[in-house]
């Protein structure tokens, strides 16, 4: 045991000590940031509704969208959405919480497909990386079985994308504590209750909702690149192919969505909050549990040819 | 009888159709300096490859200190330190990184420790530079401390010379044979150096399209054999004369030489008597090139089949 956290802890300080690593999490930072910059400058604040004359902000505003909805049909469907909403505070007598780190963490977590693209880039070169620099000759004659190896790169990737998701959760928060204040310890939010009305919900809690859903399409997508890294051997290809995959993913299922096996492609199965209360599945008759036996057949097939391949293959010369 | 450190057993390994390793077997021995010589694609990367389990046998066995590679590879992996091909390393951490990060994949390597091998190999003063910034030489020696961090009963270094300076060389060389002689480490050396192998090694073995082809003994046992000599000597008929009707020898003129083979102890007596027989010797000394010979003799040309 004590022998597999050393391995993992090498192989944390090999993604670490690379300024390339580092060099992520700047650009990450400065994505946050601009936000918050431009949320600042440009955003629906929710400022107006701060003052105790709230009631009659949220009537006017009201009063806006109808115009402009027999001004511009487009704007039909979202502005009577926003409609009902306003009526359903001034319903409930709920005065519109102000924006904060909490609401700004919600927005950002737009930045976790960013996060698994780096962790994609991670993955598809943590084992093809010792190959390329021939430094996986002096790594397999250790006492150590190519498993053990193999389970450590694994699990470091799986480790990179928690710290990363952790580090866009906190830098978040921290930045949106700055430049909009906190609004409190447990906020709530109103949303979509998914039968057409609304409901009021934790904001905190929806995040971490969210924040796991979004780990699910990672950890495939990161396993996909990983596997492709121990086949083949080369980050390039497990780059491209996991990006690719991971941005043409729905216009495949949408592609073959007629098809009697669609519902068997990877992608459709991903977004599990297809399932959740008021979202509609891909295809009729998929449900929950038929996805999640889905997505853990690809893992295991994904885990099992990573492993045959990077175990049973020799290590020839280049 | 020493004792058995490594043992190659009928070692095959073929790829796709071809047999690029038709069946090697011997025996290397602790406290031993084993020379592995032979032509480019002569199969000894492949060989070393195997011994270290990177690739796997199609038939035989590796033993070491009796564990199978194939079978208990834990164990016998375990006393074996080597270097394959190039030191390659990771380039972005220090040399004292680098050495940490093997350090922490094998049991009871201690920080002290790894001060030691640095300063065995005397890296010092670069340890805590990058390793990308290292010249070959750095890097040679830096490979040199990871094969020795665990104390390994089995050295194998490919080409542990490559890179170096006459002076680093000169070093390197004196450090092989005290590992060998005073911690009976069993060192295996691939080289296609001639004259490094014949400074170094105990035995050598000679390898060509996959097949030992010879086994020698170098340094020691030399003087039971007979020695080609040159000498430069006037007249040097009446020498030839005097080895011939003395010690029936056969001595041929080679430009200004006069060749003869003999054991070394006779070249005083030789010496002596053609001085009573007014011959001015000028100087006399073994052929070099002699493993050389050896080796071209045996491979023929540098072909690859």
């Amino acid at each position: 045991m004590s022998k597999l956290v050393s391995l993992i802890y090498n192989e944390q300080i090999k993604i670490y000590i690379q300024k390339s690593t580092w060099a992520m999490y700047i650009v990450l930072a400065l994505l946050i940031l601009g936000m918050a910059v431009m949320t600042n400058n440009f955003g629906n604040s929710t400022e107006q509704y701060q003052d105790d004359n709230w009631r009659e902000v949220l009537q006017e505003e009201n009063a806006a969208l109808k115009e402009e909805m027999q001004n511009e049909e487009m704007m039909a469907d979202y502005n009577s959405q926003q409609i009902e909403k306003n009526n359903y505070y001034l319903e409930h007598d709920i005065q519109p919480e102000a924006y904060g780190a909490w609401k700004f963490v919600q927005e950002n977590l737009a930045f976790l497909s960013v996060v698994s693209l780096l962790t994609i880039i991670i993955a598809a070169g943590i084992v093809a990386n010792e190959f390329r620099w021939g430094t996986i000759k002096l790594l397999l004659i250790r006492p150590i079985s190519r498993s053990g190896i193999l389970l450590s790169k694994y699990l470091s990737v799986l480790l990179f994308s928690l710290f990363t998701s952790i580090f866009v959760f906190a830098f978040s928060w921290i930045i949106g504590a700055i430049f909009f204040g906190v609004e409190g310890v447990n906020p709530s939010i109103v949303t979509n209750d998914g039968s057409g009305g609304f409901e009021v919900v934790s904001l905190v809690g929806s995040i971490f909702t969210e924040y796991g859903y979004s780990m699910v399409n990672l950890i495939m997508m990161a396993t996909f690149a990983f596997m492709i890294s121990s086949i083949f051997r080369n980050s390039a290809l497990a780059i491209g192919t996991a990006i690719f995959l991971m941005m043409a993913g729905n216009s495949i299922v949408g592609f073959f969505a007629d098809k009697e096996w669609a519902k068997y492609i990877l992608f459709a199965n991903t977004d599990l909050s297809r399932y959740a209360a008021g979202n509609t599945p891909w295809i009729e008759g998929m449900t929950f549990g038929f996805s999640i036996s889905v997505l853990i057949v690809y893992y295991i097939v994904f885990l099992v040819l990573s492993w045959l391949f990077f175990t049973k293959r020799d290590v020839a010369g280049q | 009888m020493p004792e058995t450190a490594m043992e190659l057993i009928d070692v095959k390994k073929s790829v796709g159709n071809k047999e690029i390793i038709k069946g090697l077997s011997f025996s290397i021995y602790k406290g031993e300096v084993f020379g592995f010589i032979g032509p480019n694609g002569a199969g000894k990367t492949t060989t070393i490859r195997m011994m270290v389990g990177l690739m796997k046998l199609s038939a035989g066995d590796v033993r070491i200190l009796g564990n199978s590679i194939s079978t208990n590879y834990k164990e016998a992996v375990k006393e074996v330190g080597a270097i394959v091909e190039n030191p390659e390393m990771y380039p972005f951490m220090s040399g004292w990184q680098n050495l940490m990060h093997y350090a922490r994949m094998m049991p009871e390597v201690t920080k002290e420790r790894v001060q030691e091998v640095v300063t065995l190999v005397g890296l010092e003063k670069p340890i805590n530079d990058k390793v990308g910034k290292y010249s070959l030489g750095m890097r040679q020696r830096l490979g040199i401390a990871q094969a020795l961090l665990h104390n390994p009963s089995v050295l194998i270094l490919d080409e542990p010379t490559n890179g170096l300076d006459p002076a680093g060389i000169r070093e390197i060389r004196q450090y092989i044979r005290k590992l060998a002689k005073e911690e009976q480490v069993a060192i295996i050396i691939s080289s296609h150096l001639l004259s490094e192998i014949e400074q170094m090694c105990d035995r050598i073995g000679v390898i060509k399209n996959g097949e030992l082809i010879s086994i020698q003994t170098v340094g020691g046992d030399a003087a039971d054999h007979n020695l080609i000599h040159q000498m430069e000597v006037e007249p040097i008929d009446k020498a030839a004369q005097v080895l011939q009707e003395q010690y029936q020898l056969e001595a041929v003129r080679i430009d200004e030489f006069l060749s003869f083979r003999s054991q070394k102890e006779q070249v005083p007596a030789i010496i002596k008597s053609l001085m009573e027989n007014d011959c001015a010797v000028y100087q006399i000394h073994v052929a070099k090139g002699n493993l050389e010979d050896q080796f071209f003799e045996l491979i023929g040309e540098n072909t690859i089949e």
